[in-house]
Order: C-alpha cells, then structure tokens, then sequence
C-alpha cells in the first residue's frame, strides 16, 4: 500500500499539469450542467409554487365591462369541476415612461398589505425586502422585467392616460415587486401594484368621464380547477354555461403562463445545456488526448515498474485513480461553484424572468450529474488506459513506443519555403505530430459550432429584434395605427401621407374566440395572402381558417380538417387550409380572414388595427410622435417592435458573451495541456533552432501558429457544422415557444466571427505559454557540463 | 600571427542549485584564431562544453567579456544574438541533433532559411552541393531517423556551414559515432579547416584532437597548457598522434 501511495504522488507531482488541466476541464462542464439544471429545475417549480401560493389558479381569465362581478362569480363557482374561484380587481391601461410607450396593456392592481399575494424586491434586486405598510398615494411597484423592457427605475415616472382629454395619472416608481403570473419580459401585459386609494380615485374618474374613458375596470378570475378534470375542459365548461365568455379578454391556463414566464430561461438553459454536454464531450476527447499523452511519455517508467512485479492491471488501477482524483475534484468543485453561480444567473436574470429564481440544490438530479460526470470519464479512462497491459518491460526500458512512422510523415510532408518559414514549420510540426493536437481541434470545432449557433441566433433576432417580431407578428408591416374614439381612419391617414406616401395597407384585429371549446386569439385579416404560411394554403375563403403548428398540435388538427369556431356572434365549422407561424400567446392562435371571423364575431370599428406599408419607413417615429402629440389616447400606434424584445436581445447578448467567456476559458486549458506536454517534448529542437540562429519571436510565432493553423481547421468544421445543424437544432427548442420560423441570420459576423475568435484565442494563449521558449537552457544540447 | 575571431576575457560560469554552487569555469582568458583548428581537450567535468557553449553565446556566462571579431557578444539582446548565431556560427553536436520532422535536406535548407545571406534558390543550391559534399545526396530526401549516425552528422556539418559560418564549433562531434563514421567526419572538418574555415573544437579523443593545430587543456575551470602544432598531414597522423599522447601524459591526462 505504502509503495502505491509513493507511486501515486510521484504520478500526481510529475503529471500535475496534465491533471489540472483535466480537472478544470470537467470543472467548467460540471459547473454549466449543473447551473442550468439548478437555474431550470427551481426555476419551473419555483413560478409554479409562488403561482399556487399566491393564488392564481388552474385558469385564470381576464374580464372587463362585467355588468354584475358577483353573479359571474357565483355562476362559475356553481359549475362542475369548479373548486373555487376568486376575483382579483384591477384596472386597465395604456402606459407610458421613459418616451416608450406600452405595447399592451397594463394592470393596475390593489394592493394592500392584508392578504398580500406578492413578495417586494430590494432596490438593487439582489433580494427581497419586507412588505411596505402600505403603497403611497402617488406611488406604483413594478415588474423588474421593467428595468429590461423600459429602463424604469426607483423614481421614475409611470404616466397611465385615464380618460381622454388630457387625464392622466403619473405614478412614481417605489420599487419593484415579483410578480410570478406576469413578470417575465416575454408577457407584454404587466401589473402595477398601486394604492387602494388611487384604485378608487382612478375608478372615479372612470366613471366620472364615462364615453371618454380609456381606462376602464376589470378583473382577474382565478379558477381553481377540482382533481380529476382538466383545465381545457372546465374552460369548455365555462364557456358554454356561464356569461364569462361575454367579458373575456383574454383566458389562460395555469400551464401556459408558466410556459410563458419560463420560456426565456428554459429555451437558453436548453442551449447552454446542450452547450454544457458538448463541453463535458470535448472535454472527454482532450482528456483521451491526455491518457495517450502520458502513457507514451511514461511508457519507460512503466516498463521499469513491471519489472519490478506491477502487473498491466495494477498499473492502470493506480494510473485510473490519479485522474479519478483530477476528475471527481473537478467535478465536485464545479457543482460547488453551482450554487454561487446559479445564484449569479438568477440576479442577472431577474429583470429579463421577473422572478428572482432561488438557489436550490436538487439533491437527486445532482448526484445523477456527479454520477455520469464521473462515472464516464473514469469508465473511458481505464478503457484508454488498457495499453497498459500490453507493454513488455524490456522493450519499453528500450524505449521501443508508438512513434510517428516514416511513411504517415512522407504523406503528410509539405515543402518548407524560405518565405513564411514559421508558418511552413509550424504547418509541418502539426501535420507529423497531429495526434498531439487533436484535442485542440476537437475543442476548435465544438467552441466553434456553438458559437456560430449563437452568432447565427443572434443573426436571426437582428440588431432591432426584428427576426423576432417577424415570429410573432402574423404579417409584415412598418406601422401599425389603432384608431379609437371619435377619431377617423382618413384623418389619421391624412396626417400619416403627410410624412410619407403609404405603398399599402390591410387591417388587422386580434379578437378572442374559442376553438373546439377552448379560448384562443384570432388575428383576423382583410388580406389572408400576408399571413406567413409554411403549409397548405392561406384561408382565402370566408370558411377556412389557418392554424400555428403548436395549436394544430394542440387541438390533433391537421391541413383539410374542421374545426369548431366561436365567436361573440354564433359559431361555425372552419376548414383548417394551412398552417401559418406566429408566435404569439406561444403559438397558441389562428388566422383567419375578415370575412370569416364576421361570420361568428362582431364588428367594432375599435378592433381593427390599420398596418401601414410605408415608402419611406425612416419617417415611422416621426410620425408616431405626430400621431400621439395630436390625438393622445385616441391613436394607438405599433412599430414592429416590442418592448420585452429589449430583454430578450439582452439576454441573447448574456448568451454570447457567456458562451465565448467559457469558450476562452477552454481553449486556455486546453492550450495549457497540450502546449505544456509539446514544449516539454521539443526542448531539443527548441535548442537545435536557437542554436541555428532562430530568433525567440519567431519560435514562439512557429509554436503559435500551429494551435492557430489547428483551430482554423476546427473552426471550419465548426462553421460547416453549424451552417447545416444550427437550423434543426434551433428550431426544435424555438418551437418550444411558439417560434416556428427560424432560419439562421447569415450575416458575415455570425458566419466569420466565431471561427475567427477561436482561431486569435489559440493563438493568443499560444503565444503567451511560449513566452518559456525564451528560458529555455540550450545546455540540452551540450555533450557535457 | 593570425587575426583573433573570438576572444575571451576572465569568463565565469557558475552552476547553482539551490545553496549548492560549482565554478564550472574561473576567470578564464582564451583567444581563438582566424583559420585555425583549435581543441579544446581536458577530463571529464573539466568545462570543456561549458567553455565552448559560453564561448559562442549558447550559454549565460556569470562574469568576464566575449568579443567575436572584437565586438563585445556577451551582452547581445536575445534578437542580436540570433542574428550573430545565424549569420557567424556554426555548430556540429556530440548528438546530431538534427530536427527530427525535418528531411536531412530540409534541415539543411532552414538554417540557410534563417541565416538569408542569399536568395532561396541560391540557398537551396548551395544546400544540395553542401550535401553532396558530405556525401549524404542520396539520403538527403530521407528523415534523421532513417539514416545512419554517421550520415546524419555529416548532414548536421552540411547544416553548420551552410551560412558560410565565421567560426564552426563542434562539441564532441565523433562522441557518438563508429570508428568508420568518426574518420570520415574527422575528414570533412580537415577539408573544411583546409579551405579557411576557423573551427573550435571540444574532444576527449585523441585521434580528433591531434587534428587541430592548437590544442587548449583545460582543468578544474582554467586553461593548464597549450600545444601547437602544424597543420594537420596525413602523412604524418601516427608522428602528431604521438606527440598529443605525450603532450597529455605530461599533464596526467
């Protein structure tokens, strides 16, 4: 035993490089999978536990204009599978701060200290504080999704236009509230926690102005579904029993805003996970490199111990526990530095979540992790370490090991040119001595591939966000202009060709409707030819609807079949012609043409959205402006834009910057290892080139320019790879939200970049490990001392 | 009397580890001559190689002056120093040490590369007749590994003098080569001397020393004694051979 410890230290003292690298290796990849699986698995449950303590409900529907609150409440709460039922008051609003004008909706929601459903965060969002005794007359609490989507901050000023006319009420922001139901920067519609006081005083004025009123009351109805029913099923329920219908605005399951809050962290988490395997695998493969490595450096002196009675076995068991202990330390760090960092990742992640995701450690899923974290690598280890048995003692104290064979060397020769000689000598070392830098390319190819998915991603969304918009708007547009009130289309209109002739038009109205009993938003268009279809035929005819491809999931439908259509008018069966994306409500909506929807619904002046083509679409904030200045809230307008947007983008830009930050940290390490391992190797020709007049610079130029020539291999893999995987990948966890119109953006800096900073990493840290090239002794070379 | 190509003045070299401390040369005064085949003889752990490698700016000294061609070369900046190696010296070692990934000819060709005193074809040329000259043509095309001892240290001579060096060090050139393949190198490095070319030599053989025309003994980190001799004859090897052996009898060798 005494004689094995020796062993192992001497191992470990000789090798130290060798296994920190491994170590810090797996440390990273540990550290990711188990971030993203703490970040995803409290996070899900942690939305879904604050949603049921605060009382939200299996369905919660959003009403206004309900002429008697208590009948409706009494006759859902008679229905069956009805558990409970509970309204939440709350008023309706446009809003605006900061010069950015709210997309939806906000909610203006009560609150009081008895029977608080919400929790309050500090000012610097780094945790949570105690409830206020009460919320201050001209005070507001906000979502920190706020601060992403429109800078707002303790202090500033939240304008909410009352009534027309010039009422407005300004609230200061306080600070900021959780808001599990609603908080994400993905939800347009956001609540704003006020004073009962300026509740009522805003219901007054309400009622006060009557006609002229833009705000108006409503309510939150939290359902609560009985055991044995499903959510889709009392809202069938609801719908044909009840007067629910009548007010609804809008309907949504407990499951579908959950998927909505976590739809942000679960599709990145989805990416960084299979960011964090891919590390775990390249990691394997340097780790592979590594074993071969230092099995043929220490072939001799494993010879010597088998002649001393170390059997094949032996030696790999005391070979397997050195990296075992690289391995599990690694990896047990890793998932200890978890914690801070998912913590870390919660904080940055709190004003894009809303939610301020609490740090737990899932016991069960962990150990699974440590597990296959371990188990695989050690597994792979001794299958690598296996060679072992085969040396014959004497042959290896002969020095009798794997060499690079004369004829692999003449295949593989490229001429050495007096111009760009670092270059040729460089390109010469790689090619006889490949082996040792397989695990840089492999490394190359991963960063690169991910990097380039991310780039490409990134390329989709746009600078502006507009890849994303395009996903969730049903058809193109420049403007989008909402006329309320006494207010006429051709006097807006007028005021719009003052700035810039429209090129073309159609309206567009997203009205709420139930499909095979259940609720989902209708966008109704006068021209049907713009929806973005990506099957069948759009619903040119007044009986035909198209679907998205999550809804016709949902609903078992396919192009050619009938489904049930519900309006506030009658009902009636719709051919489904094709299927279109549009991600809003997650996907969780149809399309269908004016003519159609009139069939069932009816019409409101004050539905319809006018979308505007324009010739010169620099002139949309300018005539944004005009419209708002001269028509207050009489004029609803929309770019092609979104404020969330801002805090996906953002969140996007934390993506990058994090897969690149990993990505260094890699590529340093595996630098290190390998770079380490060959400068040892060739401390001979080092000496031999210095000693026929190489300059240091043009060594270390020489040894840079070989992990630079590996990584520019990898990074055309990588780029290759990523040019044919990314759109399939993607897509499959962009459908997850709703997205189904994902083509990567190929704009040259996500095609170029990634490859490109792979390849000035290598380099980089190349360069910076042969700065030993200057200390290295030339005695190496002399006959004697 | 001959121009002095490389001069040094109370060199010093001290080995440290940790506390412990050995004076592998003391304050020792050298000239070395234009065209000369001068030796550097002495016991084993005299300095010989230390001298040699101190001498040509391989090795750090500790204290004392190198001059080359009267210019001060101790204290080169690294960039010069490779430059002077480049462009001035040559060197044969006990072990080839040719590059391994690199055919015979092309370590040949890099030196003459990064020396630049001609055009890349010029160089090439020159590498090939050098090769010829060596007699190792025919391997010229092959890796170090799959020639012999003797072929790869006449190619590493071929790499030496292909930046027409000023001054060619050899340390223990025929340490590791047969008897057959230690004539023949003995016998280029004579032609060479024979066509100009100044050479500074470490051995412990006897044969190879009495090649030379100045022999240096040094021991215990400083130059004992002198001998010089004519230039070398064939005729009369087994006269100079004797003479050496007696020479270094007289110095308990």
């Amino acid at each position: 035993m005494l004689e094995n410890g020796m062993i192992i230290r001497a191992g470990v003292k000789r090798n130290k490089g060798s296994f920190l690298g491994i170590g810090i290796l797996l440390l990273l990849a540990a550290l990711s999978l188990t971030a993203v699986l703490m970040t995803v698995l409290a996070g899900n449950s942690y939305i879904r536990d604050e949603m049921e303590r605060a009382g939200f409900g299996d369905l919660t529907a959003w009403a206004s204009d309900v002429p008697d609150i208590a009948f409706l409440m009494e006759s859902i709460r008679e229905q069956e599978g009805v558990e409970e039922a509970e309204a939440q008051r709350l008023i309706f609003s446009e809003y605006e701060a900061n010069g950015v004008e709210s997309d939806s909706q906000g909610q203006m929601i009560p609150w009081t200290l008895s029977g608080s459903r919400y929790r309050f965060f500090q000012n610097n969002l780094s945790g949570y504080r105690e409830a206020p005794e009460e919320i201050g007359e001209q005070e507001v609490y906000v979502s920190p999704s706020m601060k992403s989507m429109m800078d707002l901050e303790p202090g500033d000023t939240v304008i909410f236009p009352i009534a027309r006319g010039g009422r407005t009420i300004s609230l200061t922001v306080t600070g900021y509230y959780e808001d599990p139901f609603m908080g994400s920067s993905m939800i347009g519609m956001k609540g704003f926690l006020i004073s009962e006081k300026t509740y009522e005083e805003i219901g007054s004025v309400i009622e006060e102005t009557g006609m002229d009123a833009l705000a108006r009351e409503g309510f939150m109805i939290h359902i609560q579904a009985e055991d044995g029913i499903t959510v889709s099923e009392v809202n069938r329920i609801l719908v044909e029993n009840t007067p629910l219908s009548m007010c609804t605005e809008f309907i949504h399951s407990a499951d579908t805003m959950a998927g909505f809050m976590g739809i942000l962290q679960n599709a990145f988490s989805a990416i960084l996970a299979a960011f964090a395997l891919a590390l775990f695998g390249v990691a394997m493969a340097v780790m592979g490199h590594s074993i071969s490595g230092l099995v043929e450096q220490e072939w001799k002196n494993l010879g010597i111990l088998k002649t001393m009675g170390y059997t094949g076995g032996r030696l790999t068991g005391l070979l397997t526990i050195q990296y075992g202990a690289a391995m599990g330390g690694g990896v047990i760090l890793g998932m200890l530095l978890a914690v801070p960092a998912a913590g870390l990742i919660s904080k940055v992640m709190v004003t894009t979540t809303g939610v301020l995701i609490p740090v737990r450690f899932p016991i069960l899923p962990c150990v699974w992790v440590f597990a296959i974290l371990l188990l695989v690598p050690v597994s792979f280890c001794i299958l690598r370490l296996r060679n072992i048995k085969r040396i014959a003692p004497m042959a290896a104290i002969r020095g009798e090991s794997d060499t690079v064979s004369a004829s692999e060397t003449k295949f593989f020769r490229n001429g050495i040119r007096s111009g760009g000689l670092s270059f040729h000598l460089a390109l010469r070392q790689v090619l006889t001595g490949r082996r040792r830098y397989m695990g840089a390319c492999l490394v190359a190819v991963f960063l690169v591939f991910f990097a380039s998915l991310a780039g490409r991603m990134n390329g989709w969304l746009g600078e502006d966000g507009k890849g994303m918009m395009d996903a969730f708007h049903p058809a193109d547009l420049d403007l989008g202009v909402q006329v309320l009130g006494e207010l006429g289309a051709e006097e807006m209109e007028q005021m719009v060709l003052s700035y810039t002739d429209i090129t073309d038009r159609y309206l567009l109205a997203m009205s709420s409707v139930s499909v095979n009993g259940t609720n989902y938003t209708a966008n109704v268009i006068t021209e049907p030819e713009r929806f973005h279809i990506s099957r069948g035929q759009t619903s040119m005819e007044a009986d035909q609807v198209v679907l998205t491809e999550a809804l016709a999931s949902d609903l078992g439908a396919d192009v050619g079949d009938f489904v049930t259509i519900r309006g506030n008018k009658g009902s009636g069966e719709f051919m489904v012609s094709g299927i279109y994306h549009c991600a809003n409500d997650m996907g969780a909506n149809l399309g269908m043409s004016r003519e159609g929807y009139l069939s069932i619904g009816e019409d409101d002046s004050r539905l319809w959205c006018y979308h505007y083509f324009l010739a010169d679409p620099s002139q949309k904030q300018a005539i944004t402006q005009a419209l708002e200045q001269t028509w207050g809230g009489d004029v609803h307008v929309h770019e092609n834009s979104w404020p969330g947007l801002s805090g996906i983008i953002s969140a996007m830009h934390m993506l990058i910057f994090f897969l690149y930050g990993v990505s260094a940290a890699f590529i340093c390490v595996v630098t290190g290892m390998a770079g380490t391992k060959i400068l040892d190797a060739e401390q001979k020709d080092m000496g031999i080139y210095k000693s026929i007049g190489c300059s240091v610079r043009m060594l270390r130029f020489s040894f840079a320019f070989r992990f630079g020539i590996v990584a520019a291999v990898g990074a055309v893999i990588g780029t290759l790879a990523a040019m044919g995987f990314t759109d399939p990948v993607v897509s499959t966890v962009m459908r997850l939200a709703g997205i189904s119109n994902f083509a990567s953006g190929n704009t040259p800096g996500s095609v170029l970049l990634p490859g490109s900073m792979v390849i000035h990493l290598f380099f980089g840290f190349a360069w910076l490990l042969s700065g030993r090239i200057r200390r290295e002794d030339m005695n190496v070379l002399t006959a004697e001392t | 009397m001959a121009d002095t190509i490389l001069q040094g003045e109370k060199i010093t070299r001290v080995f440290r580890q940790g506390k412990a401390e050995a004076k592998v040369l003391d304050g020792i005064d050298i000239k070395i001559y234009e065209k000369d085949f001068t030796v550097i003889m002495g016991p084993s752990g005299a300095g010989k190689s230390t001298l040699l490698y101190s001498l040509s700016g391989m090795d750090q000294i500790n204290g004392g002056h190198v001059l080359y061609r009267g210019r001060e070369i101790s204290s080169l900046s690294e960039k010069q120093m490779a430059r002077l190696r480049a462009e001035e010296f040559g060197f044969v070692f006990q072990q080839t040490h040719l590059v391994s990934n690199l055919t015979l000819l092309e370590n040949v060709l890099v030196a003459g590369y990064v020396g630049k005193k001609d055009s890349a074809e010029k160089i090439r040329e020159r590498a090939k007749n050098l090769l010829q000259q060596m007699d190792v043509e025919e391997a010229k095309d092959r890796l170090p590994a799959q020639v012999s001892g003797g072929e790869a240290q006449r190619a590493a001579i071929a790499r030496a003098m292909i930046g027409r060096p000023g001054l060619l060090f050899a340390d223990e050139p025929t340490g590791a080569l047969n008897q057959a393949n230690t004539r023949e190198v003995l016998g280029l490095l004579t032609d060479l001397n024979r066509e100009g070319q100044s050479i500074l030599m470490v051995t412990h053989d006897l044969r190879a020393a009495s090649r030379g025309n100045r022999i240096l003994y040094l021991e215990d980190g400083k130059i004992c004694d002198e001998l010089s001799l004519e230039p070398y004859n064939e005729m009369e090897e087994k006269q100079r051979e004797r003479e050496v052996s007696q020479w270094l009898s007289g110095l308990r060798w």
